[in-house]
């Protein structure tokens, strides 16, 4: 047994460990139908350069990627879900610089251009600045998901601003049903999608200038104005009629399994603020733009902020430097690259120069027209901030605001964690 | 019986806890049995304790789309059933409007908001007519309230072992599986029965300290070494791979295998080592003729350890194993990649966990006889 096995294993060993010079790896958060898609993408690339490549995607990306990378054993290419991250390595000097040339390009082709050329510009272990992460693939967050039948049967009107979203939050209320479906629950990373809400809120009650220095602490995590925004938060969620469950349920329904109350019967909610990935989640057989459909989550008619929107991205990086490696980062610049995607599900891209024609359905589009028609894009707040508030106390502290702790009191404790990092 | 009785309490106090425990155990592996066999939308909807009853529920379901509608004389019609035919449903109640969904009974005759009626009897049959055209893409959305019999099905089994995504995958997991955990339970079994009989019966300066550091290292959490561990692979050319993934599992498996194995060893009957000795064998030949074959219950319980910890493993086949090539992906990484980027799928979770628990009970109850008894033998004298 023992004489048989061991021979086998370690010739399989010994392949493994063969490097193929134009082999390109490619690592990143993307499972299942979202895996797929890559591939599909990457075996274009394949075609087309002629290189090897093999995508492996991962649930634990963000740890895993810390490891491979201190320990030299990274893949070429990785993929990262938070901006956050790929500054951190590249300040321990893990990543390699994009080709010159790069940041004029994503100026000059993608939808506010210096904004992704800003987002992937870190300093580099010698303490020069740099663009090392190239923007391919984003979401859109500013959405509410609705069935317009169940509107229709009511008699409700889609809200253009914020104040007419809010009277109709009364409204369902008076009209006896239940306005809201609010689910924080997501395993280690509860309290997530909390976060958006109050982003979205900093958005729609003050300026980007202030968003942007919310996200770097330069205004304090309790300052009145971020309080505020967490207080606009709690008047949604904070309300046992405005939400599905009562408030008391916002921190443990799992956010995978709040928008089903959209489509039960009878429905348990009529809106449900989420990303535009949330489709994924929606009971079998439900068809976007039908079944269910999305608004812009709206902006203050009283205040004069334009229609901001609240996105979040992907990011590639070079994380073990090759030539393949660059080629892929400028494959990706390839109208082409974009297109595939968008034909398939669930991609969205600040590309000016692709065809939206080619978009797998017209909702898709619809998202695309709100990230193209934005006067202000900003990038999910908390993957900005440190690891330690943006996937820590921000996160615990939306889950004790959701349990009944004052918006002061919340925003002091996580300025506190804020502090202490520094 | 004076005598009797607290016995016979204490025997009633221990089968009742025996019961407790085993209870505590089964109950969730009993859910999750259940489950697997249930859709993503019924795991949702209710717990899988009520999936064994008839149950009462609100369905949403749809009439035939208006362009299968037919003229008949003045009216327009549209006519079929709400349910598959398969389905065995009793209608209770049922409505047109979220905001009505019990508004009529089975064989009432209701309007419709766009104009024209609707007519759905006890089976589902359905008969929708009016005087103008039905318009739009989609059927009407009819809310029924009916009882539903024990449904199960077997299509998750099919995801996770058949589909035909998976299939290659699913095998090509399994023997990246075998490939790790075999070699990873016998290499330290190897080298920790000859250490054993060396800590328990050799005698050499410093065995005592040398059993004590080996103890010692048990309380050393695996963590702290992945990173190092992982340089010093890479430095030495091992890269990620088996070799890289068995060396680990041997280290991290060691302690507890000498410590095991050295305690049962060291509890043999002196004699007949000292017999050996005196009838001239060496070391070598006391070890393979007598200790190994009488060791084979605690060398068994330790592979049942060993192979059920590597079998599960996820933390150290990710940190030393999976390359980016994705050829080497073990079950406990595929499993987490079917549940998709953001988890969830629990359906895919329950069948998962009883798919990949059938090697490590065919390994525990061929091997299960050799459990206690070499945990005992080594505590116990």
């Amino acid at each position: 047994m023992v004489n048989k096995i061991l021979p086998t294993a370690m010739v399989l060993a010994l392949a493994a460990g063969v490097v193929h010079a134009d082999n390109v790896t490619v690592f990143g958060p993307w499972l299942g139908p979202d895996q797929e898609n890559v591939e599909a993408v990457l075996a274009d690339f394949a075609a087309v350069s002629g290189h090897q490549v093999s995508y492996v995607g991962s649930d634990s990306f963000e740890q895993q990627v810390l490891v491979d990378t201190a320990a030299g054993s990274a893949a070429n290419v990785s993929v990262f879900p938070q901006p956050g991250l790929a500054a951190d390595l590249a300040s321990g000097g893990f990543l390699t610089p994009l080709a010159a040339g790069t940041a004029d390009w994503v100026r000059n082709n993608y939808a506010a251009g210096q904004s992704w050329v800003d987002l992937g510009t870190y300093t580099g272990a010698g303490g020069e600045e740099e663009l090392y992460g190239f923007f391919y693939k984003v979401d859109v967050k500013s959405l509410v998901w609705y069935s317009p039948e169940n509107f229709e049967d009511a008699g409700y009107d889609v809200p253009q601003t914020m104040e007419q979203l809010k009277a109709l939050t009364k409204q369902i209320v008076a009209d006896g049903g239940t306005p809201w479906c609010i689910g924080l629950g997501s395993g280690g990373a509860t309290g997530w999608p909390a976060t958006d809400w109050v982003e979205d809120m900093m958005l729609r009650t003050q300026s980007p200038t202030d968003y942007d220095l919310w996200v770097s602490n330069d205004m304090k995590f309790n300052d009145p104005k971020v309080v505020a925004a967490i207080d606009e938060f709690g008047w949604f969620a904070g309300n046992d009629d405005y939400v599905a469950g009562g408030a008391g349920a916002v921190a443990s329904t799992d956010f995978r399994d709040s928008p089903k109350g959209l489509f039960s019967s009878p429905a348990q909610c009529y809106m449900h603020r989420q990303a535009s990935f949330i489709p994924a989640f929606f009971p079998e057989g439900t068809s976007v733009g039908e079944d269910a459909d999305f608004f812009y989550f709206p902006a203050y008619a009283t205040k004069d902020l334009g229609s901001p929107v609240l996105g979040a991205g992907t990011l590639w990086g070079i994380t073990n430097d090759s030539p393949g490696a660059h080629d892929l980062i400028a494959y990706l610049q390839t109208a082409k690259a974009h297109e595939i995607w968008m034909a398939l599900k669930g991609f969205l891209t600040p590309h000016k120069g692709v065809d939206t024609s080619v978009f797998s359905d017209p909702t898709l589009k619809k998202m695309n027209d709100i990230l193209l028609g934005a006067t202000t894009f900003r990038f999910d707040g908390s993957d900005l901030m440190p690891g330690g508030v943006g996937a820590g106390s921000f996160w615990t502290g939306m889950v004790d605001y959701a349990g009944g702790k004052s918006a002061q009191q919340t925003a002091d404790e996580i300025q506190a964690s804020w502090d202490a990092l520094k | 019986m004076r005598t009797d009785n607290p016995q016979r309490t204490l025997k009633w106090a221990v089968h009742l806890s025996v019961a407790c425990l085993v209870a505590l155990w089964i109950f969730p592996t009993l859910g999750l049995f259940v489950s697997s066999f249930r859709t993503v939308d019924q795991i949702g909807t209710s717990g899988w304790w009520a999936a064994m009853f008839p149950s009462e529920q609100n369905l949403v379901v749809r009439t035939a789309k208006p362009e299968t509608q037919l003229k008949i004389g003045d009216l327009y019609v549209i006519e079929g059933e709400l349910f598959a035919a398969d389905k065995d449903v009793t209608l209770l109640a049922w409505g047109t409007s979220s905001k009505a969904i019990d508004s009529y009974v089975a064989g009432e005759v209701g309007a419709l908001r766009k104009g024209g009626t609707i007519q759905v009897d006890a089976g589902g049959r359905y008969r929708m007519q009016n005087t103008q055209p039905f318009s739009g893409s989609r059927g009407q959305r009819v809310f029924a309230t009916v009882t539903v019999p024990p449904e199960f099905t077997l299509a998750n089994y099919q995801k996770v072992l058949f589909d035909k995504n998976n299939v290659e995958g699913m095998a090509q997991a399994f023997i990246a599986t075998m490939t790790v955990t075999i070699p990873a339970t016998i290499i330290p079994i190897l080298i920790a029965a000859f250490a054993a009989y060396a800590l328990a019966w050799m005698n050499f300066p410093g065995r005592a300290l040398l059993v004590a550091a080996i103890v010692g290292l048990l309380v050393v959490p695996l963590q702290l070494a992945l990173i190092p561990l992982l340089k010093l692979h890479m430095n030495i050319g091992i890269g990620k791979g088996y070799l890289g993934v068995w060396l680990a599992h041997t280290g991290f498996g060691l302690p507890l295998a000498i410590y095991l194995l050295r305690n049962y060893m060291a509890s043999l009957p002196k004699d007949i080592i000292e017999n050996a000795r005196v009838d001239g064998a060496t070391e070598f030949q006391i070890f393979m003729r007598i200790i190994l074959p009488l060791s084979f219950p605690a060398l068994a319980s330790f592979a049942i350890f060993q192979f059920l910890w590597t079998w599960n493993d996820l933390l150290v086949a990710k940190v030393f194993l999976i390359d980016s090539s994705g050829q080497t992906v073990v079950m406990t990484a595929k499993i987490v990649d079917m549940l998709g980027s953001r988890g969830g799928n629990w359906e895919i979770l329950a069948t998962s966990a009883f798919v990949s628990i059938a090697v490590p009970l065919l390994m525990f109850f061929t091997l299960q006889k050799y459990l206690v008894r070499g945990l005992l033998a080594g505590s116990v004298k």
